[in-house]
This record gives C-alpha cells, structure tokens and sequence, in this order.
C-alpha cells in the first residue's frame, strides 16, 4: 500500500473519491446491524484517512483496534499503538501537523491524561478528529458510561459534537473531517459519543457502499502550512509570543486564543448543512414541557416524550448535535413554548444544564430543572424521567 | 388456541443475567439480529464490565413494533432470562433479587435442573402475574449438541417460542450472521467461539447444531406457553 | 523541497532585514558539503538568538545547525525550556507544542512524511534540554526509542532546570544544591546514554560541545543513520554557566575540563550503524 497509488479518481486502497455532500446525502444506503465500535471502523473506512494511533482503554478499544485493521487491510495510511494517552495525543498533533488527516479515540481517564494537548491541538489549527466514547473519571475506578469528562473538553478551543446513537456516530464522524478541515474553520473536532450506551449496542443503521470514499485532506490549503519542508514555514510555531515579553506579545496571544474561537463559530454554517441543523427538535411543537439533551439522554428523553403522550401529555425533545459551536440561536428558537426545560444528563455536574441556563439567560421566562441526573455509570430508565417530569408538574400546580 | 393479546405492548425489555463465557452477550445479539431481519426494532447490549469467566455478566435485548431509544441497563424489565443457578443462588447478578424490576404481566425463565424459588419469590411474582419457566437447558445442549457451549442457543430458542413473534428462519438467521460474518468481539468472547468452531470442524455443522439446540427449545416453550395461557407479550407488526 | 521555499519574494526585497536577505544569499542550503568550516563566512540558519552572553547552548545549537545535512528537507521539534529561546529563530521548519512531548511530536510528523513522500528523505531531529529529555519527556523519548522511530534526538545537558530559575533536575550531579534540591541532590545522574543504547538506538553519544568539529560530525553520522537505520540519541554538555557562577568567557573552559570527568566521551554505535557509516564514508557522504 502506498500512497503512490492515490489517482485523481480513486484513492491509495482503490476506492472512488465521492464529495461529503455525495457521501451523506446522495449515495444509496443499505441496512446493516452493528455497535458504535463497528460503524466507527465504517466511517473512517470511508474517509481517506492517512493516520492514526491508538491506546487502549475500556470502552474505546474495539473502536481503535478496528482502525488498526484498516490500516492492515490497506484503508489508513498509518497506524500504531502508542505508549499512552499523553503520547498518543501528541502524536497524532505531529501526524496532523505533518498534513495527514488523522483520527484517535479516547475515553474518560485518558482524555485527561491527555488534556494538555487539546488546547495545544485547537493553538495548532490541526483538524485532527478525536472519536471520545465518554466514560466515568476517577477515583474511584469506574469504566462505566458517565459524560463528566466532557465538560472538561468544553473550553479546549475544540469543536464539540455529540452524537446521539450508531447512525449519528457514522453520519457525524464523515461529516467532522470535512468541517473541521474547512480552511476558514481548520480546527479539531471532538465527537463524543456515550461509551457502551453507543460503542457496545448493537442496532440497525443504514449505510452508503464502501467503494466510495471522501477527497483526501489538502494540507495546502490549511491557514498554517503543514510542518512538511515543502512550504514556507509557518511563524506562529516559530514565534511562541512568551519569549517576547511585551504588549504586542499578550496581545498577539490573547487574539490567537480569541480567533481560534472565532474558527470555531465560523463552523456554524458547514454543520448546519452536513449535520441537517445544530439541534434537532421532536415531539409536539407547542409544548410547554421541553427536554434539552444531547447524546443519550436525548435518546431516553424521546422515550419519555412518547410514554407522556400515552399519559396525554405533550411535550418536546430538543437534541444538541453540537455544544461547541453552542446552538444558542436554535436552542432560543425551540424553547420559545417553553415553561418547564429539563435536562436530563449523565454525569454528575450538569454541564450541560449550565450550558443552557448560561445560553438562555435573560431571554426565556422558563425553568430550568437540571433532572433526572445519573452519574457513576447508571442507565437512565424512562420511569425515572417520567417520574420527575410529573412530579415537577403536579407540584406546580399545587397536587 | 388464539393467543391473548390484549396485553401485547409496543416494545418489551429482556434481561439476561449470567455467568461469563455462557454467551449471554451473544444470545442477546442474536435474538436482536434475528428480530431486525423480521422488520421489527431491536437494539442489544451487553452490561458495562470487565467481563470475566464464570463472574456476573449480563446483556440486554430490546425489542419494538416501534423505534426504540432507551438505552443501557434494562432496569424494568418485561422478561428475565436467568443462565445459570448461580446467578440465583450465589448471588452472581447486578440486580438482587433477580426478578428486581420486573413489569406487571412479566416472563422469567430460569436455566436450572431444580427449582430455585421461595414461596416467597413464587408469591410476588404471582402478585405481578409474572409467569415462570424453569428447564435444564443445558441438559438440553448436552444431548443434542454435545457441548454446554450452546446453552445460549437453547435460551435464545426458548425466548422466541414463548414470544410468538419471530419463527425459526428468523433464528437462523440471526445465528448465520453471527457465525458467518466478521465480527467484532471481546479477547474472550472470541477464544471461545475458536473452541466451540474446534469442536464442530466446520462452521456448517456448528449453526446446524446450534439450530437443531434453539429449534427444540423453541418447540418446547412454544407448547408450555400455550399450557400455561401465556398471553402475546409484543404486539405483531 | 528546496531552497526555493525559503526565497524571499522580489517584491518585499527592500523592505527585508539584512538579517533574512543573508539566509536566501548566504546560507549554505543544498550544499553537498556542509560544515563548521561555513560558520567563519556564511549565513547560519539562525537569524539571532536570545539565550545569555557566552551560553555554550547557543553555540551547540551553531554548531548543529552548520552540520545538518539537508535543511531544507529537515524538520526541527522542539521542547520547552532554555531551547525554546533559540527555535524561533531557526530558519528551518520547527515545532514547539508541549514539554516533554517532543519525540511522541516528532514520531508522528516522520511517520505521516515516510507516509505522504515515500521517495524523499525528511529528516526530524529532537533538540531538547535535560529537563525535557530526562524527566519530564523520558518516556516518550524512551518509547519512540523502543518503537524505532527513525529520528534523531538531541539532549542539551546544562544539569539544570535554567529557564525556571535554576532546579535541581535527573540530570544534576549527585550532591548538587540547586533550588527544590536544597541539601544537595540524592541521586546520580541519569545515565541518559546508556538507557539509549539499553532502549534500541543504533547509535548513542555522549560529548561536550567544547570541540565543534566532533559535535558536527556525530549530529551528521546521528542523522544519516537515523534516516536509515532508527533512532540515534546525542547527549551534549551545554553547562549553564548562569546557575553554576561562571562569566560569559568560561563555558569553554567548563566542557573541556568535563571532557575528563563527567562527559568522558561515551560512544556506542550498533553493528549494523557501523556497517553503514563505513559505506557512508566509502561514498564520501561522511
């Protein structure tokens, strides 16, 4: 395999290169039934994907060691195991500084061995993808499906995107690459996933061929040339602005920090277009009862939202696909019904609560009940959503 | 006999506890397949552990005429699957008792060649007009296929002929597809599927026994439901 | 590439520092025979350097740089430290990302350029202090040994933590006071040279910089063999005549009187290396 034998029309393992919008809009789909893991290795499998390096850690392994058997089969350029997350994070940074589009996965413990290196990965430009299949954080030991580490995720200058179940896993980790390497983007992109709720359930999902695969990366035309002697080189690597200590120093940091989150909201319109709108709304469109969720939750909140209605209830669900670029003007929109937002979440801070209490600030007259909220690794039947939403209800009107 | 259906429901939740290396993870992603081939929703998922032989291991199926999105531990659950005796009287479950949970108008069938419950289980399950099946299905694996390691495949043949919703080419199915597919499975998941490939030379021979395992069981559970008047527990799409 | 990339546009010409009009009408880019002999009449690939008067690490890096045998193919990675001080200024492609991520860096930029140009040679070269190398980074420089990346690592050993103000460090002779050590340090010095030669480099150095000649000639035997073989490491002394009390004229004077002592010159170089450096020198490449 090399990558010698990438022609305009197809590329190094001999599929035909198709656009993004061809790929998650156009081409046929036919239905298969597998895990989160598995359709982690179809995505990537249609996405020209030059390199990447994994760890293991329950529950990303079998994501990760999929992709090494791309790379086997001659789909990823390049791959290897690394020595652990702290390593593996910087060494996709070197990948993707080097012009390789390039993937990793992680969970929990090992996103905050690595933590250093997300900010440094947004400070670099790099679009490298990060599949995170969230779990549980130590102490104590738990491997259990619990999103806390996303909340230390949200201020790394990354883009952020949840996806719900197995479909949305394949749909948005196709679409990721293609945003994050747009050049007036040309960030990371995170997309989480629950780990197990998605990475171990097996279900259906409908799926393009896999003859087809995305136009490789374009380092060229990144807003920092790659790190591959074949361009001049780039001064912010060369400049690092602490040496100089001056005004002009602080400032060129601070308007650094300021546009790499400037490139992120610029992702906005791009994932409006290939995620078919930041949030998704579903259920009765006047309801007074809204549940804000992404990921899972959102999934057990449509539970909900179908066993209110056998109760003659109405209410909504209002899916996030992204938390950063944040839907501050769709979550507005879909709250607008709104009395009562519930967010139900699976960790134990509520980030995702404050994100939205933050975002509505000011601008919506209804309360926000941060319930249910599981954490440690609990599943989150739809009893106990159904349980606080009318026990909020009957407390409101006075039962 | 017709079948009662008035109490049929749109989705029903299965609960699989036990013991690791029996195959629960397997079963349950089979009888998920094999319901998908039919048209109806389904989802599986095995519990989040470390899974180790012998030690607590537990996996879910859920089946629907409608999308389902509930996801993770089934915590109420419509039909409980016990494996293995253990999983009762050592204790080897998430859930104590095992039947925690359980809906109105539930199913459990127990895998043991003695009864294993008390008056006082017997009562409450009553109450919940929970219906109780309990065989020695891997006697029953032994016989017809010469290995315990189908065990599994003769839950899965019970589960199907107590529903009613799904015949045996559905079974057979599911079975091909996870036999002849590649697929992706745990280091010791995928140990024993080489022990149990040794032990029927060609795969071939290995789904026919495994067919032979669920079809007898289902034949088995399809005539004790119609004994016992078990009602339809899925609605029929 | 080639020298091209580093051209100045005619446009901006009058307007350019002396200092990078030299780089494109002095410096020795693709010249079959580079050397220390270019440092007395051409332009170094180092525009200024901001490191303290008479730092024998500023000089290191001089020599380095004059030794390098393709520039304009090679790709410096970086640590933080007193080195950060010195990479923006070299004309070169370089990254600073982390401390101590320098060969988990440098890793992925060879293996994604073996991957993209599979008939070029790109070399990466680590340039990292003792801190970095040592301490904090030493598993990733041990396990991009154990992995046999194919690039090669340079230590600057000043035996101190300088840049933070002067902290003991794994590399600080026993007995020792420096700052966080305060009754003097406790252990020995990490014998960095030989956990290379123990972790799978072909080829391992330790030396003073007080010689230029020999510090360009392993910098160039270290990189051709990396570009083959696998990792080659190189263990430089570069005292820290600051945090040791000695005047900005005394750093010579330091690396020669440990050329005896504590960097008595160490060199270890696989069968294999030896093999191919005996070509090398048969093609006039060494």
């Amino acid at each position: 395999m090399s990558i010698k034998n990438m022609t305009k029309e197809k590329n190094w393992s001999g599929q035909k290169l198709v656009s993004t919008d061809y790929m998650l809009f156009e081409a046929p789909r036919e239905k298969h039934f597998m895990t989160g893991s598995e359709v982690t290795k179809e995505a990537i499998k249609r996405c020209t994907v030059d390199a990447s390096v994994s760890y293991p850690i329950t529950p990303q392994s079998e994501a990760a060691h999929l992709i090494g058997e791309l790379w086997a089969e001659g789909y990823v350029g390049m791959y290897f195991r690394g020595e652990n997350e702290f390593g593996v994070m910087s060494e996709v940074a070197g990948c993707a500084m080097a012009g390789a589009r390039t993937v990793t996965t992680t969970s929990g413990p090992g996103t905050l061995r690595a933590m250093e290196n997300f900010p440094m990965w947004s400070g670099t430009r790099i679009p490298v993808q990060l599949i995170l299949m969230a779990r549980g954080i130590n102490s104590p030991l738990t491997i259990q499906p619990d999103n806390l580490e996303v909340t230390f995720m949200l201020e790394t200058g990354c883009m952020i995107w949840y996806a719900e179940n197995v479909q949305e896993l394949f749909d948005m980790t196709i679409a990721g690459f293609t945003v994050a390497e747009m050049p007036d983007v040309h960030v990371p992109i995170v997309t989480v996933v629950d780990g197990f709720f998605v990475s171990h359930t097996r279900e259906s999902v409908m799926l393009p061929p896999d003859d087809i695969a995305l136009m490789p990366y374009d380092p060229y035309k990144a807003p920092l040339p790659p790190i591959d002697s074949e361009m001049p080189p780039g001064r912010f690597l060369r400049d690092p602005f602490v040496m100089k200590s001056n005004y002009i120093s602080y400032a060129t940091h601070a308007s650094w920090q300021w546009e790499v989150r400037s490139a992120v909201d610029r992702s906005i319109p791009y994932a409006r277009h290939y995620l078919n709108g930041l949030a998704h709304v579903t259920g009765d469109l006047d309801a007074e009862i809204v549940f804000v969720a992404c990921g899972t939750a959102s999934h057990q909140a449509k539970e909900a939202n179908r066993e209110l209605t056998k109760l003659g209830i109405k209410s909504k669900v209002v899916k996030l696909r992204t938390i950063r670029p944040f839907p501050h003007a769709e979550l507005l929109e879909a709250t607008k019904s709104a009395k009562h937002i519930f967010v139900p979440e699976f960790n134990i801070v509520g980030w995702l609560e404050k994100e939205v209490t933050q975002s509505l600030y000011g601008k919506s007259e209804a309360k926000i009940i941060g319930r249910p909220r599981v954490a440690g690794g609990m599943s989150m039947p739809v009893e106990a959503i159904l349980h606080e939403v009318l026990e909020h209800v009957n407390e409101e009107k006075g039962a | 006999m017709a079948k009662d259906t008035s109490m049929a429901k749109d989705s029903i939740k299965v609960r699989m506890p036990a013991l690791g290396g029996q195959g629960a993870v397997t079963a349950a992603h089979i009888a998920a397949t094999a319901a998908d081939t039919e048209g109806y929703y389904a989802v599986s998922n095995p519990f989040f552990g470390a899974e180790k032989r012998m030690a607590p291991s537990e996996s879910y199926t859920r089946l629907g005429t409608v999308p389902i999105y509930d996801r993770g531990e089934v915590i109420y659950p419509d039909i409980v699957m016990i494996y293995h005796p253990q999983v009762i009287t050592m204790g080897k479950s998430y859930t104590m008792p095992f039947y925690a949970g359980i809906k109105e108008n539930g199913l459990v069938i127990i895998n043991s060649d003695i009864e294993l419950l008390t008056d006082k289980d017997r009562a409450f399950l009553d109450s919940k007009n929970v219906k109780v099946l309990t065989r020695d299905f891997t006697k029953f694996a032994i016989d017809m296929a010469g290995t315990e390691l189908a065990t599994n495949m003769a839950m899965l043949g019970a589960l199907f002929g107590a529903l009613g919703n799904f015949g045996k080419p559905a079974i057979e199915e599911g079975i091909k597809d996870r036999f002849l597919k590649k697929y992706v499975a745990s280091g010791g998941t995928a140990s024993l599927d080489s022990v149990i490939e040794k032990k029927f030379k060609k795969k071939r021979d290995l789904i026919e026994k495994n067919l032979q395992v669920a079809s007898a069981a289902f034949d088995l559970t399809e005539k004790w439901a119609e004994e016992v008047g078990l009602h339809q527990m899925l609605k029929t799409i | 590439m080639s020298v091209d990339i580093y051209k100045i546009n005619p446009e901006f010409r009058d307007i350019m520092p002396k200092d990078i009009l030299d780089l494109e009408d002095n410096a020795t880019w693709g010249a079959e025979k580079r050397g220390i002999s270019d440092l007395t009449d051409k332009k170094e690939l180092l525009e200024e350097h901001s490191l303290c008067a008479g730092c024998p690490e500023a000089a290191a890096l001089r020599y380095i740089l004059t030794a390098i045998p393709k520039p304009e193919d090679t790709i410096i990675v970086n640590s933080t430290g007193c080195t950060s001080l010195m990479f923006p200024h070299i004309a070169l492609h370089t990254v600073h990302s982390l401390f101590g991520n320098q060969n988990a860096v440098a890793s992925g930029i060879k293996r994604a350029l073996t991957w993209r140009f599979p008939d070029k040679d790109k070399d990466v070269v680590v340039l990292a202090g003792d801190g970095a190398t040592v301490d904090i980074g030493l598993d990733y420089t041990l396990q991009s040994f154990f992995r046999q990346e194919k690039i090669t690592t340079i230590c600057f050993d000043n035996e101190v933590y300088a840049n933070t103000g002067g902290q003991e460090s794994g590399s600080t002779p026993k007995g020792q006071v420096f700052k966080m050590a305060p009754k003097g340090k406790v252990f020995d010095k990490v014998p960095m040279w030989e956990l290379a030669v123990t972790s799978g480099c072909q080829y391992s150095v330790k030396l003073t910089a007080s010689a230029p000649k020999a510090v360009a000639r392993v910098v160039r035997e270290a990189i051709f063999i990396a570009r083959e073989l696998g990792p080659t490491y190189i263990h430089l002394y570069t005292p820290c005549i600051l945090e040791i009390g000695l005047s900005a004229s005394e750093g010579l004077w330091e690396m020669k009187e440990q050329d005896k002592d504590r960097f008595v010159s160490f060199k270890y170089v696989s069968p294999e290396a030896e093999e191919f450096l005996k070509q090398c020198k048969k093609e006039g490449r060494l």
